[in-house]
């Protein structure tokens, strides 16, 4: 499966025209031809695809993504240490915490609005509270992200100075203390974690807004009713359970969003995470990044599924026993 | 509306917790009197942003303008450029040119140190040529050293190069040179040592620390060989977006920005609380824009049908709709007010009736009366291509429009950098471009002009090939004397002028803002552009921004 993925996407890659040398600070008449086919020659470029590919797989048999073309030959993948000690991070190894921080703590905050603003939805299904609900979501949802993200940076940032405007640290970062330090990161996060979250509210709500309806309409719900069981404990313990199973796949087939990150968010917040890193790579011909990150995200999205499948069945009885009936 | 005030308190209660952490905002910046007198002191700090972070601060390696930016800084050469873009010495006392013009010796000034208190001699200057002209690795900008012939240290404050001829831009070239530490590289692989990321140089600054993808901040450099800087640090942000860069700029959070026309002309200006904190500079810039006809395709060869698209295209409305009037009309590829530019020279002014007169006598007329000029039942039409470049898009459709109006047809195209060098100029498959060219310091142009440049990837992809342009480009490489060069390059300025292979179409200037609390800047700029002095730059102490509540 990721001999295939990784096959694919070194021969797209290379169908793009130009390479590292082709970059627009290379359009320097004092930088020869004859210097940029050095280059070539020193990155192997100047090899038939096939025999670069091979070279790049028996790479990553040793689990060995290889070096930057464009950063000085940083590490793709993980820190290397030289001869004398010094230490040098690896690309992905510096992006990836950053990108799974900030979309993780956005799909929590989602979660934790979209399910109650669901299920408020859902109870209150075509009344005034349901139909401001999808208002809002569709404000949410058709607002684009980067022009939502300007003006509350202009107005939390420059007009009110509440927030900083981008980036992820201040620049005194390392002389303040631990509780100012936390202060000061989730400062910085606040409007690159809220702002894709409210934008990405709106699916999630509708989901849940569906499955609740879908659960409250059926057979055990009207006997949970018959019972006697007050309306509380009908909603949030029998119907939310069920309501919410979807959820997972949901998850699941975020694992890549996750991962991935977003170049536009990342690129005006000024957060060097993975998308920024993506984007930079691709528009320089920066094949083993692209590369390394598409592996990586490959088998990480690989892991999500399984971990999504062995989650489903977790919680849901009845794909464990496989009769698939609803 | 139980449901309602739920959400309302868990959305507030997320504000607060946020706001928790955020600073009080004290602003009492709008009492203070900026323009007031205050004396020169040293300290401070100084934070700029750019949009791309560095590779490596080994600029002969990295080659972008990023990382020059900020090595050039750290790294002295051995000569550099005075206010009026003279050469002037950096690490040298003075320098003399042998008889024959084929030897140059540079004399090191007495005691120079390293940041990290190692002398500095010629042994390293010896060094770092070693190192650019290294085949292993690969330098760019290698092709300028490799013509030496000899390089030789008689002593350690002497360097002696010697070239197989006299070759004129040898001086530029040890002017761009930024000079390395011998004792800390020699042995090392320059394309993954670490001392890129944490190097030693011997200017004003020196690298203090570096947050990969936040920030860079440079700390004034003990040793300096020139003498101290007055502002204390350099921090540099790396902030992608533009926007977000100005949103910084008004917040006050950066001190220095670089502006397009619009936010130069238009939103500052109609802003007084940013009027009151931000100074605006102009300084001519370092590049025009031009196009460029494909010489080799047809019409184009004709100089009367280049001549008439110049007469044409209305090079003011350019100037005026593109870069809301922020720029000049040029009639050399040199920088106006530098001794290249010619001064006689005037551009081709906008005269439609005169552009109509040589394409009929190139044989176009409108025989089928479609508005279209034709030339052998062939319609006169061809594509302008441009890479995706918003000032460089709205020139060509300003052109598009000129030229209709004198019966030729033009579509535009703008395409992505890396396929626009590999798929149209490396194969010359193209009509026309809307490009720029760098202004260079020293005025050999051989690699742009000489009709030997025209292989793909060289920089002579219009094909233009015109005997008395080369052999002035020739002599000019041969002639060290500045001012016999000076007439060397005013003819060709004029030749090119006359035979037109491209149409300037305008000199943009390059506009900042900066924070008026920084003093001692240059206004109006000098050739040199306002960074000239930027080590005489000061702010005083009670401008100075808060730095615990800098954020």
């Amino acid at each position: 499966m990721l001999v295939g993925i990784s096959l694919i996407s070194f021969f797209i890659m290379h169908l793009a025209p130009g390479d590292i040398t082709s970059n627009e600070a290379a359009f320097n008449p004092k930088a020869s031809e004859e210097s940029r086919q050095k280059l070539r020659e020193m990155y192997n470029l100047d090899k038939p695809i096939i025999v670069q590919y091979g070279l790049w797989l028996k790479r990553m048999v040793t689990l060995d993504f290889g070096q930057s073309f464009a950063s000085h030959q940083k590490p793709v993948f993980w820190q290397t240490t030289d001869a004398e000690g010094n230490v040098t991070e690896g690309l992905i190894q510096q992006a990836l915490p950053i990108t799974l921080m900030i979309n993780l703590l956005g799909l929590a905050i989602t979660l934790s609005l979209a399910i109650p603003l669901g299920i408020i939805a859902a109870r209150k299904y075509q009344g005034w509270q349901d139909r401001s609900i999808t208002l809002f979501n569709f404000i949410g949802f058709s607002i684009p992200g980067f022009w939502l993200s300007l003006l509350l940076m202009y107005w939390l940032g420059v007009v009110n100075n509440w927030f900083p405007i981008s980036g992820m640290h201040s620049l005194n970062y390392e002389s303040l203390d631990t509780w100012d330090k936390i202060k000061d990161t989730f400062s910085h996060l606040f409007l690159p974690v809220v702002i894709p979250s409210i934008t990405g509210l709106a699916g999630i709500t509708l989901f849940v807004k569906n499955g609740m309806l879908d659960v409250l309409q059926q057979d055990y719900i009207t006997t949970a009713r018959a019972k006697g069981l007050g309306e509380h404990k009908v909603v949030y313990t029998h119907a939310l359970r069920n309501a919410l199973l979807p959820l997972i796949t949901i998850i699941g087939l975020s694992i890549p969003g996750l991962i991935g990150g977003s170049v536009i968010a990342e690129t005006i917040f000024a957060i060097p995470g993975m998308g920024k890193l993506f984007y930079d790579a691709v528009l320089m011909r920066d094949f083993p990044v692209v590369m390394g990150i598409l592996t990586i995200g490959s088998a990480l999205t690989l892991v999500g599924n399984l971990l999504a499948d062995v989650a489903y069945a977790w919680a849901d009885p009845r794909v464990r026993r496989g009769v698939a009936k609803t | 509306m139980p449901p309602l005030s739920n959400l309302k308190i868990a959305v507030s209660l997320s504000f607060i917790l946020f706001i928790a952490g955020c600073h009080s905002p004290t602003d009492n910046q709008n009492l203070i009197d900026y323009n007031a007198q205050f004396p020169k002191i040293s300290g401070g700090t100084l934070i700029n942003a750019m949009t791309g972070e560095p590779s490596g601060l080994i600029s002969m390696i990295a080659g972008e303008s990023a990382s020059s930016a900020i090595s050039s800084n750290i790294f002295n050469s051995l000569l550099k450029y005075d206010k009026n873009l003279e050469l002037e010495g950096d690490l040298v006392e003075h320098w003399d040119i042998s008889t024959d013009q084929k030897t140059i010796t540079f004399k090191l000034k007495p005691n120079l140190k390293w940041a990290d208190n190692n002398p500095l001699t010629s042994a390293d200057v010896l060094f770092t040529w070693q190192a650019v002209t290294n085949e292993k690795n690969a330098s760019p900008y290698a092709s300028d050293f490799l013509l030496v012939k000899k390089a030789e240290t008689p002593d350690p404050q002497t360097f002696r190069v010697t070239y197989d001829q006299a070759y004129a831009p040898a001086l530029d070239s040890w002017a761009g040179l930024q000079i390395l530490p011998k004792h800390l590289l020699e042995g090392k692989d320059l394309h993954t040592t670490a001392f890129a990321r944490n190097p030693v140089g011997s200017h004003y600054y020196k690298l203090d620390s570096w947050k990969h993808g936040e920030h860079l901040k440079l700390s004034r450099n003990a040793n300096s060989v020139l003498g101290p800087a007055r502002i204390d640090n350099l921090v540099t942000r790396i902030i992608p977006d533009n926007s977000a860069q100005f949103l910084e700029l008004m917040a006050d959070n950066i001190d220095l920005m670089g502006l397009d026309p619009i936010k130069y002309s238009r939103i500052i200006p109609a802003r007084p609380e940013l009027q009151k904190k931000l100074a605006l500079y102009k300084e001519l810039g370092n590049s025009y824009t031009y196009m460029g006809f494909n010489l080799k395709h047809k019409p184009f060869d004709d100089v009367r049908v280049r001549r008439a698209i110049n007469y044409a295209i209305d090079k003011q409305e350019i100037i005026d709709g593109v870069y809301l009037g922020l720029g000049i009309n040029i009639a050399s590829p040199y920088k106006p007010g530098t001794r290249w530019s010619n001064p006689r020279l005037t551009p081709y002014p906008y005269d439609p009736a005169k552009a109509r007169a040589l394409l009929k006598e190139a044989g176009f007329t409108d025989s089928n009366g479609d508005g279209i000029l034709e030339r052998d039942g062939k319609p006169f039409s061809f594509e302008i291509i441009t890479n995706q470049n918003k000032e460089r898009e709205k020139s060509a459709v300003l052109i598009q429009r000129r030229l209709k109006e004198v019966g030729i047809d033009v579509q535009i195209r703008a395409i992505e950098w890396a396929s626009f060098i590999s798929r149209f100029i490396k194969t010359g498959d193209f009509d026309v471009v809307v490009l720029g060219w760098g202004l260079g310091l020293d005025p050999d142009q051989y690699n742009i002009w000489h009709s030997s440049q025209q292989a793909p990837g060289q920089f002579n992809f219009i094909g233009y090939n015109n005997p008395k342009i080369d052999k002035l480009l020739e002599q000019g490489r041969l002639e060290l004397n500045p001012d016999k060069r000076m007439d060397i390059y005013h003819q060709f300025s004029a030749t090119l002028l006359e035979d037109c292979p491209i149409i300037y179409l305008s000199a943009g200037y390059g506009l900042t803002a900066i924070h008026k609390r920084v003093k001692g800047i240059d206004d109006p700029a000098p050739p040199a552009g306002i960074g000239h002095n930027s080590q005489d730059w000061y702010i005083p102490q009670s401008l100075r921004r808060n730095e615990i509540s800098a954020h």
